[in-house]
């Protein structure tokens, strides 16, 4: 076993850091400062955690740990001092937040060493309370381990993978999976980044990249061009700058913008549909104002609900259609890019406006849905103002409909007499549960927790800058681009030949 | 050391070129077309390898003919020219053999991104690279135009996939049948000059414009894509026109570094080195070149040049009002001539010497040769395999300017690698590859093969994400092993030598981690190093190694024991001290890359078909760029996370099956 010994801030870090194991072979620490569990990129040699278990109200939450530093997040969250539990036995433990030694919740933890882990590694679980403050608390303890980062998407799936842990079939639905998980981040991630927050992180990158490509631009050419030495003095007070906001942002907690948590369901469709009546019904209180006149919701109306016990964030929409007002043009795009971001769209239809065929009015319904949203994977069509329908038309519709291929789940109502409504939120609450069962389904802490993870990686490169700077300009470089490349895990990739882009815009390259 | 061998050269020459008649029915492993930097590199490795080589080449004097500017190396480049020769190739000894100004750029930027780099004279260079490769067993040189390429008919079973048999030559129609060749045309693949309002063919000036077959076999026989570039070289000024003291004068390095491992010191003494000078563009300049646009067809064409070897017109049209750098170098010993770095034109001759002289040193300069522009076919690289062979026809190999590339360091650099693989692969060996993980050479390759060139595709330290492990100093242990073991370009006696530093080193380090002391028994040992008490109680010499201000002198001084027969190699060990702990973080994801890298993907799946779940979009670009790993598949634009997966269980699933084919196949075999 490994020693072990307390570290500042009675934080325990396993020996493979800081003891030497013996004369030989001293680990080098010259990195281990700043570095330490940040690599170059996301190695395996990563440990990594998630929750794994369904996001929303539930008895237990499930958090899984897979890598070599598993064991370290075992004794310094659970209290295991001398030795580690006995293998796969589940004990219930106190699990103490690492920096302040507080109890954060009394839970089953299970240790599954190597190889006989789902992901072949070192792996632990931790089953705890299911409310989302125990959860969130956890999850940001075990942030604070060292060596412990948040899990990329499909990452323990993949892991499994490589370690051949996983069968072929099992192999077969490993795309499809990393496909939804990538696609649920993506959503997510958009939501962080169309606010301010995202404007700042946009920003920071843009800033940072300058200052790569001008150290660059100085390495590669200033021996032969006129790149004058001015250059990395302004590339000094950039990253200073830069390192010094980056901090003060992961000091200051309350800056993070409100987290918009719980399933986004948006309702979306043509002006003047019953989309705000929708809205009102579901809520059982006038959240938007509604009126026979077409185009009165102009801008975004939210509300939280709780259905049937899970978290719901209601988003009513302006009317999609081409205006020449700028205000319902402008209502129009932010329609667009909610329905871009939401988890579930209801698509509202007034029923009146179908053709009383069944095959027309099918197909006028794809063709209404195409023009809304990008796929139909992630909606449930309602036809509203039923009670403006014959009687014989509204039982053919409603039995007809159903079924038809290329259309998603169909369902007749009406806002003003009540009809179909319970049966339509039936199909909705069953909609929303499935997706709160799915683990990979919004969890915007643990975004939160990845942002926070490569923010700090970002800034400790940027200190490797400094360290280097007057002595060896290309391990200072290696800082800057370890920086580029975290900031990058949140705001897209940055490749060189962008920053080649930014050189030779800003540089005569005369040679 | 280096050898001399220069005096036989003009008896081996004559021979060799009387011999064309005879080559005629005669089957070589493996024909290199040019005796540039490409197409030498390329034979010589060829020969190395163990191939019977044949290189034919327009004119037997102009191998190895500086056709730009007198001078190797330099930021990236420099890396290059070391990894060449830790492959045993040329250019390195060449260019310590023919320096005349040695200089490592980059010195107080770290030792990563140090830029070793000289200034040649242009006739010793000619010399040693002719005298090298004329003394080269199982290689035959002989002077010709190649008017035809010759290939099979198409496979049948794999439409528009054909195998090379050989050239056919201009003069009498000469086939002469090889199973690999290697094509390196420069800038002479349908090549026009410019200068002034006139054009005429040609790749360089001086010499015959290369035949019009090859390029119609390319494109219209092998159906490959291809593309248009344009470069460009200066006017050459007569030296003694020019008042050099109004310019400043830049001294090389006191002491001299060879680029080759092999050599202990250059050819040239450091005393007889010779200086640059440096001067600057003025105001007049760009009257000039503003005056005479409508004069320069060149520059008002939009074929692609490169952005970082601009023309002095482009130079100021872009950033007017600047005053531009101008490097008067040296062409050597005994020449008159000086080559004016940074002033490539191809306006017409008379406003060319009015433009030189609006720059103070040149007011009553004398042109010996005009400037002129090229513009040049090349062979879109992303229809190229890692191997620098074209996917689509066994055998035909490609490199240097015709895969989109400038520079004589990048084009050596192909060319060695394309004609150690056209050897392997004539000698039904198979091709090997380099990975960028752990070369310059691997990072050039791959990024002309996945992702092709829209410019001049040139080496910069930039486009290297393991620039700390990919080092110049550490290019012979990075390479040579694998030269020697993998490839079969390397001699055993550079081989043992490597194995030797290699040795030297590991038990140097071993050394140097084997002293382990108390901080305050170093600050006895070594009173000047400020060792702060509080890090740590205990230290080993190679901790103490990574301070800024510790040498392995002192250490050495300190523990003469132990450390003083490492002497030798002082500053490899204080270089490998400091970036140890870097290259230590980058090995896992280096490791991980060459997981990827070690998953090929078949060159004939049809990605359109393919059983997998893809989307449209990643089989178009799959389709497109037909990578050959799993890793270059990856670094594509477009590619998604699920893509990869899916790919990669597929390439595994087809292994498994492979394998179970082969076994079966042997246990029927048995039986």
């Amino acid at each position: 076993m490994l020693p072990l010994r307390p570290v500042c801030g009675g934080i325990w870090r396993a020996a493979v850091h800081t003891v030497r194991m013996s004369r030989g072979a001293p680990p080098y620490r010259l990195l281990s400062s700043t570095c330490d569990g940040a690599p170059a990129a996301l190695a395996d040699a990563d440990t990594i955690f998630a929750l794994s278990s369904g996001h929303g109200r539930c008895g237990v939450a499930v958090v899984r740990v897979s890598g070599p530093a598993s064991a370290t997040a075992l004794r310094c969250m659970a209290g295991f001092t001398q030795r580690l539990p006995p293998p796969r036995t589940a004990l219930l433990r106190s699990i103490t937040d690492p920096r302040s030694t507080e109890v954060l919740d009394r839970g089953l933890v299970l240790w599954f060493p190597a190889p006989r882990s789902f992901s072949g590694e070192d792996s632990v679980e931790f089953h705890i309370h299911g409310g989302p403050a125990v959860v969130t608390a956890v999850l940001q303890a075990l942030g604070s381990v060292p060596g412990l980062r948040p899990a990329e998407a499909g990452e323990f799936t993949r892991r499994a993978f490589q370690a051949g842990k996983l069968g072929l079939t099992e192999v077969e639905g490993l795309g499809d999976l990393i496909h939804a998980e990538t696609e649920a981040q993506r959503r997510q991630a958009l939501r962080q980044m169309s606010g301010e927050l995202g404007r700042l992180y946009q920003d920071w990158s843009d800033r940072l990249k300058r200052c790569l490509a001008h150290v660059e631009a100085f390495i590669d050419f200033s021996e032969d061009e006129l790149i004058e030495d001015g250059v990395l003095n302004r590339v000094d007070v950039s990253v200073s700058d830069l390192q010094a906001e980056i901090e003060r942002h992961l000091k200051d907690e309350r800056r993070g913008e409100r987290l918009r948590s719980g399933v986004q369901v948006v309702i979306a469709g043509a002006t003047n549909a019953g989309k705000s009546s929708l809205l009102n019904k579901l809520c059982q209180r006038p959240a938007a104002i509604v009126s026979p006149i077409a185009g009165t919701t102009r801008d975004v109306v939210e509300t939280a609900l709780d259905l049937g016990g899970f978290p719901v964030l209601l988003s009513d929409t302006a009317g999609l259609r081409d205006s020449s007002d700028l205000v319902e043009r402008e209502g129009v795009r932010r329609a667009r890019e909610r329905v871009e971001q939401a988890d579930l769209t209801l698509v509202v239809v007034d029923s009146a406006h179908l053709p009383s065929e069944v095959d027309r009015a099918a197909a006028f319904l794809r063709e209404h849905l195409r023009s809304v949203l990008p796929d139909t994977d992630r909606c449930l069509l309602v036809l509203n103002k039923a009670d403006l329908l014959p009687e014989k038309q509204r039982q053919k519709l409603d039995t007809e409909l159903r079924g038809v291929s290329g259309l998603p789940a169909v369902r007749l109502i009406s806002c003003q007499t009540n009809e179909g409504l319970k049966a339509f939120l039936t199909v909705l609450h069953s909609s929303v549960k499935t997706l709160c069962g799915d683990p990979l389904f919004g969890a915007p802490t643990l975004t939160q927790a990845r942002h926070r993870a490569h923010l700090q990686r970002c800034a400790a490169a940027l200190a490797q800058y400094q360290r280097y700077r007057d002595t060896d300009l290309a391990l200072a470089a290696e800082g800057v681009r370890l920086a580029v490349t975290s900031l990058g895990r949140i705001t897209g990739r940055v490749g060189a030949e962008e920053i080649l882009d930014i050189i030779f815009k800003d540089f005569c390259i005369g040679k | 050391m280096l050898r001399k061998k220069l005096p036989f050269l003009h008896s081996l020459l004559s021979p060799v070129s009387r011999h064309v008649g005879n080559l005629t029915g005669h089957q070589y492993d493996v024909i290199v077309v040019g005796g540039g930097h490409a197409g030498t590199e390329a034979a010589a490795a060829a020969a190395r390898v163990g191939a019977e080589t044949l290189l034919i080449t327009q004119k037997i004097h102009t191998i190895g003919a500086l056709s730009c500017n007198p001078s190797l190396g330099g930021v990236g480049k420099g890396q290059l020219v070391k990894e060449v020769d830790a492959l045993d190739g040329l250019c390195g000894r060449a260019g310590d053999w023919a320096g005349i100004h040695f200089s490592i750029l980059n010195r107080r930027k770290g030792p990563a991104v140090w830029g070793p780099r000289a200034q040649l004279d242009r006739q010793r260079y000619r010399d040693f690279i002719q005298s090298e490769l004329l003394s080269t067993p199982r290689l035959t040189v002989v002077e010709g135009s190649v008017e035809e390429l010759l290939v099979t008919e198409p496979n049948p079973e794999e439409p528009g996939h054909h195998r090379v048999t050989g050239i056919r030559l201009a003069n009498g129609s000469h086939a002469i049948s090889a199973r690999s060749v290697v094509l390196t045309t420069g800038t002479f693949l349908s090549g026009s000059l410019f200068m002034g309002q006139t054009t005429s063919p040609g790749g360089r000036i001086g010499d015959a414009p290369s035949s019009a077959g090859l390029s119609h076999t390319l494109r219209e026989r092998l159906g490959l894509r291809t593309g248009r570039l344009r470069t460009g070289t200066p006017p050459r000024i007569v030296k003694d026109s020019v008042d050099l003291s109004l310019a400043k004068l830049h001294l090389p390095d006191s002491h001299p570094t060879p680029f080759s491992f092999l050599n202990t010191h250059t050819h040239c003494k450091p005393e007889e080195q010779l200086p640059c000078y440096l001067t600057f563009t003025t105001p007049g300049v760009e009257r000039v070149v503003r005056e005479s646009l409508q004069l320069n067809c060149h520059i008002q064409q939009d074929t692609k040049g490169p952005r970082y070897c601009p023309s002095i017109e482009s130079r100021v049209l872009r950033f007017p009002g600047r005053s531009h750098q101008v490097w008067l170098e040296p062409e050597g010993v005994t020449s008159d001539l000086l080559y004016p770095q940074g002033l490539s034109m191809t306006m017409p001759p008379d406003i060319q010497l009015r433009l030189i002289r609006e720059i103070p040193p040149m007011r009553r300069a004398e042109i010996h040769t005009p400037g002129y522009g090229v513009q040049y076919d090349f062979v879109c690289p992303t229809q190229l395999s890692p191997a620098l062979q074209v996917k689509s026809t066994q055998g035909l190999f490609l490199a240097g300017q015709i895969n989109g590339t400038t520079g004589y360091e990048e084009a050596a650099a192909q060319g060695l690698w394309a004609g150690a693989n056209a050897a392997r692969s004539a000698l039904s060996m198979p091709t090997v590859t380099l990975s960028r993980t752990e070369s310059y050479i691997g990072v050039l390759i791959d990024d002309l093969v996945s992702r092709g060139v829209t410019e001049p595709y040139r080496m910069f330290t930039s486009r290297a994400e393991f620039r700390t492990s990919l080092r110049p100093d550490n290019a012979d242990l990075r390479l040579t092993p694998k030269g020697f073991e993998e490839v079969g370009c390397v001699s055993s006696v550079r081989y043992q030598e490597s194995l030797r530093v290699r040795n030297s080193l590991q038990d140097a380090l071993t050394a140097l981690q084997a002293l382990f002391l108390s901080t305050s028994r170093w600050k006895k040992k070594l009173p000047s190093v400020p060792i702060s008490e509080t890090k740590s109680t205990l230290l080993t010499g190679l901790d103490l190694l990574q301070y800024n201000d510790v040498t392995f002198e002192m250490l050495a001084s300190a523990f003469p024991e132990s450390l003083s027969s490492f002497m030798e190699f002082a500053q490899r060990l204080k270089i490998e001290a400091v970036y140890k702990p870097h290259c230590d973080l980058n090995k896992k994801e280096i490791e991980r890359i060459q997981r990827e890298e070690n998953m090929s993907l078949p060159q004939d799946i049809d990605y359109f078909s393919l059983p997998v779940s893809l989307s449209d979009e990643v089989r178009e670009i799959l389709d497109r760029v037909r990578p050959s790993t799993l890793g270059a598949a990856t670094r594509l634009e477009g590619i998604t996370p699920a893509a990869v997966v899916n790919l990669l269980n597929y390439v595994r699933v087809t292994e498994k099956k492979k394998e179970t084919h082969r076994n079966q196949r042997q246990q029927e075999a048995q039986r």
